[in-house]
């Protein structure tokens, strides 16, 4: 591939106690290219993104952020080189206002006084925002709070930006409107983005590259095109239907 | 009405110190959960390193800065050595740990300044009557700086970007994590804060209350108390707690027994845990500071 890998995660194991929940899971994104991570309930998606972030230590592995690696950092030194993870659930801080949330995702930027300008770009990326600034976040709607998390990140002006299931709960359009700024940011902004999502159909609209996640391991990769072509892959994630057991 | 205007100021001066105190409990409790038992003796060191550095001959404002100071690094060092340490904090956890924080800090006091207990001199200014009720000086000294002390904890948490960081920790500890904010930062500078409100109220307490080794454990409960009543994790809610603890004391001390003065917490405290849990004038959800 031509472009520069931005995150490379490499051998990562990780889990919770004595339980691990990751097996030796590889993945790589470049600069302006967008990676889903599908995979069942309880593939380990929402673990391989915290262990990426550092809320959980990995056990083993590597995680390397544009050539500098940052295995078992604390999370806030992580956020602070460029990884910016927006996390299941949303998690605005439902008492401060919109542009409060926004000014805290800037925490690590805060002294290079070019958080207005960063803010008028999130606003032009999500409109219905800029009418709610002054809003404490936890009365907005699913979708709009979906917008303040991903703002948030955002405002940290990361090079990874990692999403964990974005469309959760929202109503077609929204997810809709979410997805299409995703795609202006990798477009854009040259962002190296990591989707995590239930919702395969629609990641597979925006991703260049998917990554099936299951029990922990990667078991399959590939352009959505050739995903979408395995027969597998389509009965599991795409068509609704249950798969075969493999054999 | 003399009386009542009398009791009421009493109240209200009492009162703010128990604001205060109560302050100091919700600057730690938001960010991490830690019930700072030792808050009361934060005030109680502080009257004491005070009135030795007056009878040191000190001006007053040397004297505030030297006991706030003080408290200061007592209450970081304190949040280094006992709290920082601990991987999964529970309040439970919290509790034994400041209460032996507090026990160390009162033997401490014991030893440097003895069993007896002294009054700091008074701030100054003229005491005098108005409409027939007796105003003492040093009650106006500390419901103007109590007042000013609060106006500047709420600009603080609603205006700052510090203060804002403060309560994304509380509401959202992970969420402020991946922002990049530094929750150990947080839990030592609410601390700083906690160190900070209780050396004032310690400080200003000192000339009518007195202060001793002992005395951070009384003041400390009814802190507790107030910060309850307000949901402990409430600016606003602190500050009338205090207030209203200290006024319903007052009046309980003024029309039926003296000697009942220091039932009114507890009582008050028992109503609030079985009628109202999460504190009176708390909203659901949010947790508005």
């Amino acid at each position: 591939m031509p472009h520069v890998n931005m995150l490379d995660v490499g051998g990562l194991r990780a889990g919770y106690d004595k339980l691990e929940v990751l097996h030796d899971v590889d993945l790589r994104v470049g600069e302006g290219r967008l990676l889903a991570v599908i995979g069942a309930n309880g593939a380990g998606k929402t673990t391989l993104l915290r262990a990426v972030s550092g809320l959980i230590r990995p056990t083993a592995g590597r995680v390397v952020l544009d050539g500098r690696e940052l295995t078992g950092l604390p999370p806030e030194r992580i956020a602070a080189a460029g990884l910016a993870h927006v996390p299941e659930n949303r998690l605005v801080f439902p008492s401060l206002s919109v542009a409060d949330n926004l000014a805290l995702g800037g925490w690590t930027r805060r002294r290079t006084g070019k958080g207005a300008a960063r803010r008028s770009y999130i606003l032009e990326l999500f409109p219905r925002l800029a009418g709610r600034l002054k809003q404490p976040a936890g009365t907005l709607s699913g979708g709009e709070q979906q917008m303040v998390a991903i703002g948030r990140g955002l405002m940290a002006e990361p090079a990874v930006l990692v999403l964990d299931e974005p469309s959760l709960g929202l109503a077609p359009r929204l997810v809709g409107e979410i997805f299409a700024a995703l795609g202006q940011l990798k477009a854009e902004h040259r962002l190296a983005i990591v989707l995590v999502e239930q919702n395969a159909r629609a990641a597979f609209r925006v991703a260049d590259e998917v990554v099936v996640l299951d029990r922990g391991r990667v078991v399959t990769t590939g352009t959505p095109e050739d995903l979408a072509a395995d027969d597998r892959v389509h009965a599991a994630y795409l068509g609704g239907g249950y798969p075969t057991a493999p054999t | 009405m003399a009386d009542l205007l009398q009791l009421l100021l009493a109240g209200a001066s009492v009162g703010a110190v128990y604001a205060l105190t109560a302050l100091g409990f919700v600057a730690v409790y938001t960010v991490s959960q830690v019930v700072n038992l030792a808050q009361g003796e934060f005030a109680a060191l502080a009257g004491l390193v005070a009135i030795s550095a007056v009878g040191g001959g000190l001006p007053l404002p040397a004297v505030v800065v030297l006991a706030v100071g003080t408290v200061v690094i007592v209450a970081a060092v304190m949040q280094r050595l006992t709290i920082a340490p601990v991987k999964r904090m529970t309040t439970l956890l919290s509790i034994i740990l400041t209460l032996g924080v507090s026990t160390t800090l009162k033997a401490a006091m014991l030893l440097i300044w003895g069993a007896e207990g002294r009054g700091l001199t008074p701030f100054g200014g003229h005491d005098l009557t108005v409409a027939g009720v007796s105003v003492q000086a040093q009650q106006l000294w500390i419901l103007g700086v109590t007042a000013v002390v609060a106006v500047a904890v709420g600009w603080f948490y609603e205006r700052t970007l510090a203060g804002k960081a403060l309560r994304a920790c509380a509401e959202q500890p992970t969420a402020a994590r991946l922002v990049g904010i530094s929750i150990a930062r947080a839990s030592l500078l609410s601390f700083v804060i906690a160190g900070l409100l209780g050396a004032v109220a310690g400080v200003l307490a000192s000339p009518i209350y007195f202060s001793a080794w002992d005395s951070g454990l009384a003041l400390g409960l009814k802190g507790f108390v107030a910060a309850t009543l307000g949901g402990l994790t409430s600016v606003r809610g602190a500050i009338a707690g205090g207030l209203v603890l200290g006024v319903l004391e007052s009046l309980v001390a003024g029309y039926v027994d003296s000697g009942l003065r220091d039932a009114v917490a507890f009582v008050v405290l028992i109503a609030v845990l079985v009628i109202r849990p999460g504190g009176v004038l708390r909203q659901r959800a949010a947790a508005g500071i």
